[in-house]
């Protein structure tokens, strides 16, 4: 009687233990390219942010938790930390609201609006190097912005806008959320046409007003998914705006310009100091886990309450 | 989606809105391809207008300049070599998670592996720029095209594993026994079964990562020399400190963004529901 039982179970184990080989074979080069490029230079920032390490052949010296104590009395970090509030500011507070307008303008689907869509998206197709030439054009003093305003009469207004220390910052902005509104309006076009049309059906039987049926109705549906793009909105305007500084202004005229991320790249790349570089790269880390903690708390309420 | 068809004062403001938003976009990129045909002088003189003569003057001078033909096809060897990578390897992850790991009864296997490459959407790429140079110059592998390939699977895994996998669990369990009844292995399972109805989820994760890694800047910048630029390393080359050629600059803009710009154009739907689904992910 034991035999038979035996051998099945016997046959069950191999076929365990085959499983378990196809599964590590399966999943075993992914693991290994993603624990080799992502998670150990995570690991190892952490390492590098404890060394005084000037310049990448230069001697390390150990010096603890001291680049750390060094963000607390660095003039510039508070300037650059001004500067992203400024730029997470305009991204979050400004650009999402407009983006879930005209995203519900969209799925409104009249007529041309595939068209406007892909005049929406076209933006989110440049690379960071072709848009910020773009805009280099746009900035210039005989540029299509000065252009524009002479057209319009004002004269005055008109700046030579990535040099002056008063516009840079704003400039660099403008370029980034230029395009970012388009991009989140087709975003959220796509994830209001996800929803039941009776819903909006019954509402304006009930003399719901287009106002209405946009706040009301729409934007509580796809809270979790307005979440989900103010986080990924965050993330990219905290450590992206790097590379449109680096292309447009390289923080200044003076630091007018300067990003946390610009200067982590300035400190690792320009200003040779590689290991305080990395304690800059944990204060982005830090700060881009607060925020999509509390993003997450102020997104995640029920439809009903 | 419900159409409103009732006039309403916010609907035209809102009407006016999109219109004003879609010429914002529009002018500065139509003003790029416009100054690609035409001198400084012309560019300077009438932004907005056609071009008086299509002259190819400044995409020659592209090439001259940068080697825009090279650099394009340095974007293109490796993009292909990252796609092809980031196919096979996450394929075979997500066939791993989705397919085996249930076989073994043992869902936290599954749920850790997914967890694991999940990660990576909370480390922003910029971050690492740093420790993933400092690993390039360690290993010798700095201005090595391969490690560049590499980081780039690496650091679009977590989309694709994740994407992949959650397509391949809606494939029937049926199917894949009865090609276990003809007497198919694992792996025949996943190329004859698996694979092919996976088209769908494969194919928007190519669309996406070849949009993605085409338009990688400050990695292909920092990761590589001049033997290997690519072509958006180029483009800013293109600016010089002293005079702005915008004409040159408007050319080299132009030529980079051709391939995106078709891709875009014949997978609009797959990228927007791609980058949708994408963000959802995380």
């Amino acid at each position: 009687m034991d035999g038979p039982k035996s051998s099945v179970a016997k046959g069950r184990r191999g076929r365990f233990t085959r499983d378990l080989i196809t599964f590590l074979v399966c999943v075993g080069p992914a693991v290994l390219i993603f624990s080799a490029l992502m998670l150990w230079p995570l690991i190892n920032m952490c390492r590098v942010s404890t060394f005084e390490w000037r310049r990448l052949t230069g001697p390390k010296t150990f010096v603890g938790l001291a680049n750390y104590g060094e963000l607390f009395t660095d003039p510039k970090i508070l300037v650059a930390l001004g500067n992203t509030a400024r730029h997470l500011f305009i991204m979050l507070v400004v650009v999402m609201p407009v983006g879930f307008m005209l995203g519900f303008f969209l799925s409104q689907r009249l007529r041309g609006h595939r068209l406007l869509r892909t005049i929406f998206f076209s933006p989110a197709m440049l690379s960071v190097p072709a848009l910020s030439m773009i805009f280099l054009g746009v900035y210039l003093p005989n540029g299509i912005l000065n252009h524009v305003l002479r057209i319009l009469g004002l004269e005055s207004w008109t700046r030579v806008w990535l040099a002056n220390s008063s516009t840079s910052l704003w400039a660099v902005i403008g370029a980034d959320a230029w395009g970012a509104v388009g991009f989140y309006a087709v975003l959220f076009f796509a994830a209001l046409s996800d929803l039941p049309r009776e819903l909006f059906e019954s509402a304006q039987l009930d003399g719901a007003s287009y106002w209405t049926m946009m706040w009301q109705i729409g934007f509580p549906l796809i809270l979790d998914f307005f979440g989900v793009a103010l986080t990924l909105n965050f993330i990219w305007t905290l450590t992206g705006s790097a590379q449109y500084v680096l292309l447009l202004t390289k923080g200044g005229p003076g630091t007018s310009s300067l990003t946390l991320s610009y200067y982590l790249y300035d400190r690792a790349f320009v200003t040779d100091r590689i290991g305080y570089s990395q304690a800059i790269g944990l204060l982005l880390l830090v700060m881009g886990m607060v925020g999509m903690v509390l993003i997450r708390r102020l997104t995640q309420r029920s439809y009903l309450a | 989606m419900f159409v409103s068809r009732r006039f309403s004062v916010a609907k035209l403001v809102n009407y006016i809105a999109a219109m004003a938003y879609a010429a914002v976009v529009f002018i500065p990129i139509y003003y790029v391809v416009v100054s690609s045909f035409k001198g400084n002088v012309e560019i300077f003189a009438d932004p907005l207008g056609w071009p008086q003569t299509m002259s190819l003057g400044n995409y020659l001078r592209v090439q001259e300049r940068v080697n825009a033909i090279r650099a394009m096809g340095v974007s293109f060897g490796i993009t292909s070599a990252a796609l092809a990578l980031i196919v096979v390897v996450s394929a075979a992850a997500a066939y791993g998670i989705a397919r085996i790991a249930t076989r073994l009864r043992n869902t936290h296997l599954a749920l850790i592996t997914e967890a694991y490459f999940g990660l990576g959407f909370l480390i922003p790429a910029f971050a690492l720029l740093v420790p993933v140079f400092l690993l390039a110059a360690t290993t010798g592998m700095l201005y090595n095209p391969l490690y560049l390939i590499l980081y780039y699977v690496a650091s679009n895994l977590s989309l694709s594993v994740l994407m992949l996998a959650s397509h391949m669990r809606g494939i029937p369990r049926e199917l894949e026994e009865v090609a276990e009844i003809d007497g198919a292995n694992r792996f025949q399972i996943l190329r004859y079964v698996i694979l092919p109805l996976s088209r769908s989820g494969i194919m928007t994760v190519t669309v996406l990562n070849f949009i993605g890694i085409w338009n990688e800047y400050i990695f292909a910048l920092m990761l590589l020399d001049s033997q290997f630029r690519t072509i958006q390393v180029a483009i800013p080359l293109l600016k010089t400190i002293r005079k702005v050629d915008y004409g040159l600059i408007s050319a080299g803009v132009v030529v980079a963004l051709i391939p995106v710009y078709i891709v875009f154009i014949f997978f609009q739907e797959r990228v927007i529901q791609g980058m949708l689904s994408g963000s959802v992910k995380q």
